[in-house]
């Protein structure tokens, strides 16, 4: 290259990079070509009432089991002449209503395991009920898919088994200013200095080298870009809403990350459960909603999916404290801008037919969900993260 | 020597101060093994006051325990689990019995288990600790009746009637032979030789005789009408599961990487009679336990880096909570492994949360969150006001009480430039050792927290 076309093309490069929104627009148009979409996962853990979710307000047998713990029908916020939600969802009827949201029915696994740990170590981990695993599917998907540790992110203090891989785990961070500050001190700079990258992965000091300096360059980057967007958007001061408006500020700031954790924790009703679940079910939609919409504003919610799960639902019979005990299959809300299930996915479980316990009888396996999700919305290959082929389904 | 010496204590312990290892050094390699299992032929159980639940237990007995005595107990055992788990770390950083502790801590990630009973998982903690150098095959039987262990893989629903096959996959796959070695019909077999495992509310292993099923048989070639030891004998009889818990035990305390040659040494002598003391005992006497390439190679675990910093300045939880929120930031919570399959270890210790964090920690903990950058030949002016305004700032949120004064006692006789091999299981990166190099040399106490927060520090 002669000088003057260096000087040239070097010129342009610095003017393009004094120009914000014309850079943001180029990276916008590179990001789409290459399939830049990210995933959104609400964990609701404890094992949320799906029954009192998505509520069969005709039928006889849920008022049967539920005599006083069933939602009566004036109460329901109406979705179709059968089925409507907790009278805490308002904000998710308006998603609905928009078509941004399919709700899945029925989820589960076969040979349902009803111990929390266990079971949630199930939708971690994508495996069969019998079979462990050391690593979880987000995991799996960095370790075949994600170029820095940064391409996944729990939006909390410490990572869930999900975001473990084999080789590579995510990120953890739900305050990335502490989580920079805590990498910061000049020690740690000079004692990484002129480290030869060639052959830190050789050995285990070299491997606590290399995860050092990523470390490190992964808390400046997303101290760095994300501070430079501020939101005006309202969300409700709780955790979850703190997690989720932090998840928004990280997209919006357009962080190279394809997939973001977060969690609601408390869904474990054995007892008097009406108020527990609604108080949790208001935060959920309340967040929900203001995400959506800081997401809109933003320009960044239509390449952005948010899958909400329960590591099961409860039985239908509820218990003599006014509560319900772990269950089974439960429902999946997927939320996005262009579904192409809007509403409905599929029908309610048949409450004439349940298990020996006594619980819902599963239609859908999760990881048809995720299959579908990792090659659908992620543009991977879903075997390579799931170790199996899984059908998929039809809602993106 | 003392560099073995060293090393034989960072991997059968947390390390060695040298005021103890100055006691060792004239003592032979015999000597010095043989005193580690003298000093753990003794068994002392671990154990937090759990009368309360006893109690209610007592009264409960042959009744259907009622939801609230439930609640209370539960209630109890959330407390108490967080008893025992700082009790844990509380001996493993001062016991004497520090090979059979060291040993439990590895059953513990073996015979996988968690349990929300405090009674059971207290007794479940204590029967790893008691086989920990025992005969391998009582110890399988010992697991196999546990009370925690009956729950937590099922044995208790496993009835002649619906059997439950998960303990006796698990068994299998986990705790003797390894994944591959069996069929999935040894695994329907041998579930029915476990029906009828079960136990009562003081967690007394129960055998229900109606729920066994005495008819045969046919496992691993052979039919009976076989129970629940039969099977473990015929497991053991089976040279994999010397060579499947060898193989375990030398990849836990020699090298990460496996030695085909070293393991079936150690495979002769555990297959004679599965003694568990023997088999360790040859690997500590062997040279080759010594040799460089199994030396400072290992990442630390969460709880060898907490107990390993602990062992050089005690260091005291003012509030229990905190110590449990470390141990859970580090990514290994004692009392609560992530599944049966354990916490994977080695590399998966370290990402990009647990290595900040690990570095900075002696810092925050020990010594103001301060680390010393003072240029060789220039006095610290900073060190005081810096750790000064760290403890107003969060001073509060620090509840640890550190003995540094302890600290110096035992390291006396070191001279400031012969700290390192002392705090450092392996040598330093000529990167890192220019900068500390340049660096003044304050005090031992500020050189050790500079050592303290190398990466170089997280092995073992």
């Amino acid at each position: 290259m002669d000088r003057r076309k260096f000087l040239k093309q070097s010129s342009l490069a610095s003017s393009l990079f004094f120009v914000p929104s014309f850079v943001r627009a180029f990276e916008e148009v590179a990001s789409g070509s290459l399939g830049y979409k990210r995933l959104v996962i609400i964990q609701l853990s404890g094992g949320n009432d799906g029954l009192n979710t998505i509520i069969p307000y005709r039928n006889d047998i849920y008022y049967r089991e539920r005599p006083s713990l069933g939602i009566a029908k004036p109460e329901v916020i109406k979705l179709t002449d059968e089925v409507g939600l907790n009278p805490s969802l308002t904000p998710l009827k308006r998603l609905y209503d928009k078509g941004y949201l399919s709700i899945i029915n029925n989820v589960g696994y076969p040979n349902p395991v009803r111990s929390h740990f266990r079971s949630m170590d199930i939708w971690q981990t994508a495996t069969d009920a019998d079979e462990f695993s050391q690593s979880g599917w987000l995991g799996r998907y960095l370790d075949h898919y994600g170029k820095h540790p940064y391409t996944a992110i729990e939006v909390d203090e410490s990572l869930s088994l999900a975001m473990k891989g084999e080789e590579v785990n995510a990120i953890a961070t739900k305050d990335p200013k502490a989580f920079h500050n805590l990498s910061r001190d000049p020690y740690f700079k000079n004692i990484q200095k002129h480290q030869n990258d060639v052959h830190l992965s050789e050995h285990n000091l070299g491997y606590l080298y290399k995860s050092m300096i990523d470390a490190h360059s992964s808390a400046k980057y997303i101290y760095e870009t994300s501070k430079t967007v501020s939101t005006q958007q309202n969300y409700p001061q709780n955790k979850f809403g703190k997690q989720l408006k932090t998840t928004a500020q990280f997209i919006n700031s357009r962080l190279d990350t394809k997939v973001f954790y977060t969690s609601l924790n408390g869904f474990d009703t054995h007892v008097n459960q009406l108020n527990t679940q609604k108080r949790l079910l208001k935060q959920y939609a309340d967040g929900i909603e203001a995400f959506v919409i800081d997401l809109k504003n933003n320009g960044t919610f239509k390449d952005t999916l948010i899958l909400t799960f329960s590591e099961f639902g409860r039985r239908v019979k509820q218990n003599a404290s006014v509560g319900t005990d772990h269950g089974t299959a439960n429902n999946v809300f997927i939320i996005g801008e262009n579904l192409k299930k809007k509403g409905f996915y599929n029908g309610m479980a048949n409450l004439n037919n349940l298990d020996d316990n006594g619980d819902l009888k599963f239609e859908i396996d999760f990881r048809t969900i995720y299959a579908t999700v990792l090659d659908k919305w992620l543009e991977v290959d879903d075997k390579k993260v799931l170790n199996k082929s899984f059908s998929q389904l039809d809602f993106i | 020597m003392k560099k073995h010496i060293q090393h034989l204590y960072r991997r059968i312990g947390f390390g060695i101060l040298p005021s103890e290892l100055d006691k060792l050094s004239e003592n032979s390699r015999k000597e010095i093994v043989s005193g580690l299992f003298k000093a753990s032929s003794v068994m002392s159980p671990l154990e937090v006051d759990a009368s309360e639940i006893k109690a209610a237990f007592s009264e409960m007995m042959g009744k259907k325990l009622d939801s609230q005595t439930r609640m209370k107990v539960q209630k109890i055992s959330r407390q108490k689990q967080i008893e025992l788990n700082v009790a844990w770390i509380d001996r493993l950083s001062t016991s004497k019995e520090i090979l059979r502790e060291k040993l439990t801590l590895f059953w513990a990630n073996h015979f996988v288990c968690e349990d929300n009973n405090i009674l059971y998982i207290q007794k479940f903690n204590n029967t790893l600790r008691k086989h920990a150098l025992g005969n391998f095959k009582d110890f399988v039987n010992a697991i196999s009746k546990e009370a925690a262990m009956t729950k937590y893989l099922n044995t208790k629903q496993n009835r002649k009637q619906k059997p439950n096959e998960n303990f006796a996959r698990e068994l299998m796959e986990l705790f003797t032979l390894g994944e591959g070695h069996y069929t999935e019909a040894d695994i329907k077999e041998s579930a029915k030789a476990f029906t009828g495992y079960s136990h009562n509310l003081r967690g007394e292993f129960v055998f229900r005789k109606r729920a066994h099923d005495y008819g045969d048989k046919t496992f691993f070639g052979k039919t009976g009408n076989f129970n629940g030891e039969d099977i473990i004998d015929i497991i053991l009889e089976n040279k994999q599961c010397a060579k499947f818990i060898c193989g375990k035990l030398y990849r836990y305390f020699v090298n990460e990487n496996g030695n085909d040659k070293h393991i079936n040494e150690l495979v002769d002598v555990f297959y004679k009679d599965y003694d568990i003391e023997n088999v360790m005992r040859h690997m500590l006497m062997a040279d080759w336990f010594y040799d460089e390439n199994n030396v400072g190679n290992k990442i630390k675990s969460p709880i060898e880096f907490l107990v390993g910093m602990k062992t050089l300045v005690p260091t005291d939880f003012k509030k229990p909570r905190q110590l449990m929120y470390i141990q859970r930031l580090l990514g290994q919570t004692l009392l609560d492994p992530p599944n049966v399959a354990g916490w994977k270890g080695g590399r998966s210790w370290i990402d990009s949360n647990t290595i900040v964090l690990r570095l900075r920690l002696p810092s925050l903990l020990l010594n103001g969150a301060y680390i010393s950058k003072t240029k060789e030949g220039q006095i610290d002016t900073q060190m005081e006001m810096k750790k000064e305004l760290f403890k107003k700032r969060y001073g509060k949120r620090f509840t640890t009480e550190t003995n540094w004064a302890y600290f110096t006692q035992q390291f006396k006789s070191v001279k400031i430039d012969e700290l390192a091999p002392h705090i450092l299981a392996c040598g330093v990166s000529p990167e890192a050792k220019s900068y500390l190099n340049a660096l003044e040399k304050v005090s031992k106490q500020e050189y050790c927290i500079q050592l303290m927060s190398l990466p170089e520090y997280q092995m073992c």
